[in-house]
């Protein structure tokens, strides 16, 4: 009779225990900085689906060794500059980095190595037009993130670019709409006048 | 059955106090049937039908009932279609808040000026013209959205495409010559409510489309303008049926219409007098723009709310979004059915505390979608809400034909202006700025629904009484033919002309509930010319 409330007390802890590894909510000011991170492409404004970016990241040479121990996987992103995320609530910045909306753009993901290293990415087409910043996050065995690192300052003021989205307009496709358009009111006016005629020679 | 043809206030005409929201038949002794008319359904003396028979296609009169609610479910169809697709609308135009809140107004308040026009054009080129040039002529505008690139020109275009709305006045005024009046409440509640799920039918339509199109390799910035052609295409092939398979009358085209001359028809100086100091035509304005109106808002905020407040897909978004227009198909109904039960039992007084309680407790459940933290708890929210305010939707139009006799289709204009008149407001103060987000936004919407719902309380009619209060007790002025009549002057009743307000007042009796039976002939009431 003892037993069962001493099961059901280690039952529970054992789901608390869970539930921390499940629910932990990430924040970002929990991680430290502990990535270089640089961006290089043409200084102009940059077309989508046309320009390269060339991100290089690698941990901060200047930091003990070992810092990097449980960095599995980096994942590194394009991220909405303040002036992009004004009234626009979709793209807010919240700490709690699962509702965190900033980054939503990845440029590449792979394994961790403790040498530098580079990615060239050219610059989808279904990126607005807006300013951004890289950001890389390290990552651990479980996917979790542990630490970042980002071209620009803490305010996020500097090494800013600005990128120019497509129009996803199409020469054929406003063609199209133009013909179908002049259907629509000839075949309107047709019918009309069509069944005015009809009427005045069914009067005569 | 011939009086005041094309006149103000005729598309709703024959409205009487009395028919159920239900009724789906009008058995013979009520009405004659005309037995030489050789259509499927049995006719009255205008050959007007007098069976609702829903899943028939006979020509003419349930033909029409179905190019009719398809033409104007296709409207809504249209001028909602970008909601669904805002979060990929809103990063190839670089759109702030304010944008897509003001697009929202824009789309609903064009249609204010084209409803009154309609009337006219309906009168001058009768429903199927006016159904067939609306949807053809703004067939265009639907195609203009693959042109757009800025914010400013996505506000242009929604407003253009915001007009075809005004199909909803040829819709009512087309059932009108193909039904008669004692069945006419339940066909245009019916075709009104599925037209309005289209509404629903285009959160669920529009990102299929746009997942379809991009499947095939399109990118997200193309593929949606893509989707737009098919809502286009909609229009053209309506606006085609319409005009191929449809006619204005049960015997023919408009032209016979035209012939029949020395109607006398009202003056719409006096008509629009009557509606306009009748202090329950703006009570019901009021009410009307935070039933409808707020439906109207939600259509085009729930599944941008939903995609970013719960992390969705865009087509999860949209299925959830298209349960809230798609509720249309019971709950109008269950409004006007709520409405008419409680009439038997408590007359007036019992329509109006329905109408009262289904839009407060929309309200309600309005404030609990914005407060709602998790998925599961905002769908039962959105559900509940949707139901609240559909049905007063569906209450408010078992109301509107007590109101008045002979400005009936002028208050029910008004009625229907108001809507989206408070639907534009509605987004702009809610839904527009970055002051508030989405779902504060959703909550403030449900406190502002609770209050403008509270004005019912001072309708007061004589005959019937008011929420509150009892009906007069002046032996004149509590009687039903002395509130319809009133709606004439001397010279005007000397004439004759308000005899068929007379008649309907004494059918609206029923608006006593159980009482009925105990009401006493009113003296002077008589009509001076039997």
């Amino acid at each position: 009779m003892a037993a069962a409330p001493r099961l059901l007390l280690g039952f529970l802890l054992v789901l608390a225990c869970f539930s921390e590894t499940c629910f932990a909510t990430i924040t970002f000011s929990s991680l430290p900085r502990t990535l270089v991170v640089t961006a290089s492409h043409p200084q102009r404004l940059l077309k989508a689906g046309e320009d390269k970016i060339t991100v290089r990241w690698g941990l901060n040479q200047t930091l003990a060794a070992g810092t990097d121990s449980a960095y599995k996987s980096i994942k590194v992103e394009l991220c909405y500059a303040p002036i992009s995320q004004v009234d626009r609530a979709w793209r807010k910045t919240v700490d709690n980095l699962s509702k965190d909306k900033t980054c939503q753009f990845k440029i590449v993901k792979g394994p961790y190595t403790t040498t530098n290293q580079s990615s060239e990415w050219t610059i989808e087409r279904d990126v607005p037009t807006a300013t951004y910043f890289v950001r890389a996050y390290a990552l651990d065995a479980k996917d979790n993130e542990v630490a970042y690192g980002q071209n620009t300052d803490a305010k996020k003021t500097t090494n800013l670019f600005e990128i120019q989205a497509i129009t996803g307009r199409h020469v054929s496709l406003d063609i199209a709409s133009v013909c179908f358009s002049a259907f629509s009111i000839v075949a309107l006016m047709g019918f009309f006048l069509a069944e005015k005629r009809k009427g005045i020679k069914a009067q005569q | 059955m011939s009086d005041m043809e094309g006149s103000p206030g005729s598309s709703m005409h024959g409205v009487t106090g009395r028919e159920p929201t239900f009724a789906l038949s009008v058995a013979s002794p009520m009405v004659p049937t005309d037995t030489t008319a050789n259509f499927d359904l049995p006719v009255d003396s205008e050959h007007k039908a007098k069976v609702f028979k829903l899943f028939s296609f006979a020509n003419p009169h349930m033909r029409t009932f179905h190019l009719s609610w398809i033409s104007f479910f296709t409207c809504f169809v249209s001028t909602f279609a970008a909601a669904p697709l805002v979060p990929i609308i809103r990063d190839n135009l670089n759109l702030k808040k304010q944008d897509i809140g003001n697009a929202g107004v824009a789309s609903v308040s064009g249609s204010i000026f084209s409803r009154l026009v309609m009337g006219a054009v309906c009168d001058l080129l009768g429903p199927r013209y006016g159904c067939a040039f609306l949807i053809m002529l703004s067939a265009p505008t639907v195609f203009c959205m693959t042109f757009v690139s800025d914010a400013g020109g996505y506000i242009a275009v929604r407003f253009m495409i915001g007009f075809s709305l005004a199909t909803f006045v040829s819709c009512q005024y087309w059932m009108s010559t193909m039904f008669n009046s004692k069945i006419i409440g339940l066909v245009n509640g019916t075709a009104a409510g599925w037209g309005n799920m289209g509404g629903g039918a285009t959160q669920l339509l529009m990102p299929l489309i746009y997942e379809i199109i991009r499947r095939t390799g399109a990118t997200p910035f193309t593929a949606w303008r893509i989707a737009f052609l098919i809502p286009g295409w909609l229009h053209i092939i309506m606006g085609i049926l319409v005009l191929t398979l449809g006619q204005d009358l049960p015997d023919g085209n408009l032209s016979s219409l035209q012939k029949k001359g020395n109607v006398a028809k009202d003056k719409f100086g006096k008509v629009l007098w009557y509606a306009v100091t009748n202090y329950r035509t703006w009570i019901f304005v009021l009410l009307y723009g935070y039933s409808m109106g707020v439906e109207l808002s939600t259509d085009n905020v729930v599944a941008e709310y939903f995609y970013d407040r719960f992390d969705l897909k865009l087509h999860t978004a949209g299925i959830i979004a298209a349960t809230f227009g798609m509720a249309n198909l019971v709950a109008r109904p269950f409004g006007g059915f709520a409405s008419d039960k409680a009439a038997q039992l408590f007359g007036m007084r019992g329509r109006l505390w329905v109408l009262w309680t289904l839009q407060t407790c929309g309200g309600i459940f309005c404030i609990w979608l914005g407060r709602a933290n998790s998925l599961p708890i905002a769908v039962l929210a959105m559900i509940l809400f949707s139901v609240g305010a559909q049905a007063a939707c569906g209450a408010t139009f078992g109301i509107i034909p007590f109101i008045s006799r002979r400005s009936l289709g002028i208050i029910s204009g008004l009625t229907g202006a108001g809507g989206n008149f408070g639907s534009g407001l509605t987004q702009l103060i809610f839904f527009s700025t970055s002051r508030f987000s989405t779902a504060a936004g959703l909550s403030w919407m449900g406190v502002m629904i609770v209050a403008c719902t509270l004005p019912v309380t001072l309708v007061h009619f004589p005959q019937w009484g008011g929420m509150f209060l009892p009906p007069s007790k002046d032996v004149n002025r509590s009687t039903e033919e002395h509130y319809y009549s009133s709606e004439w002057d001397e010279d005007e009743k000397k004439r004759g002309m308000h005899s068929a307000s007379l008649k309907f007042a004494e059918n609206s009796r029923s608006e006593r509930g159980k009482r009925v039976a105990s009401a006493p002939t009113p003296p002077n009431t008589t009509p001076s010319n039997v």
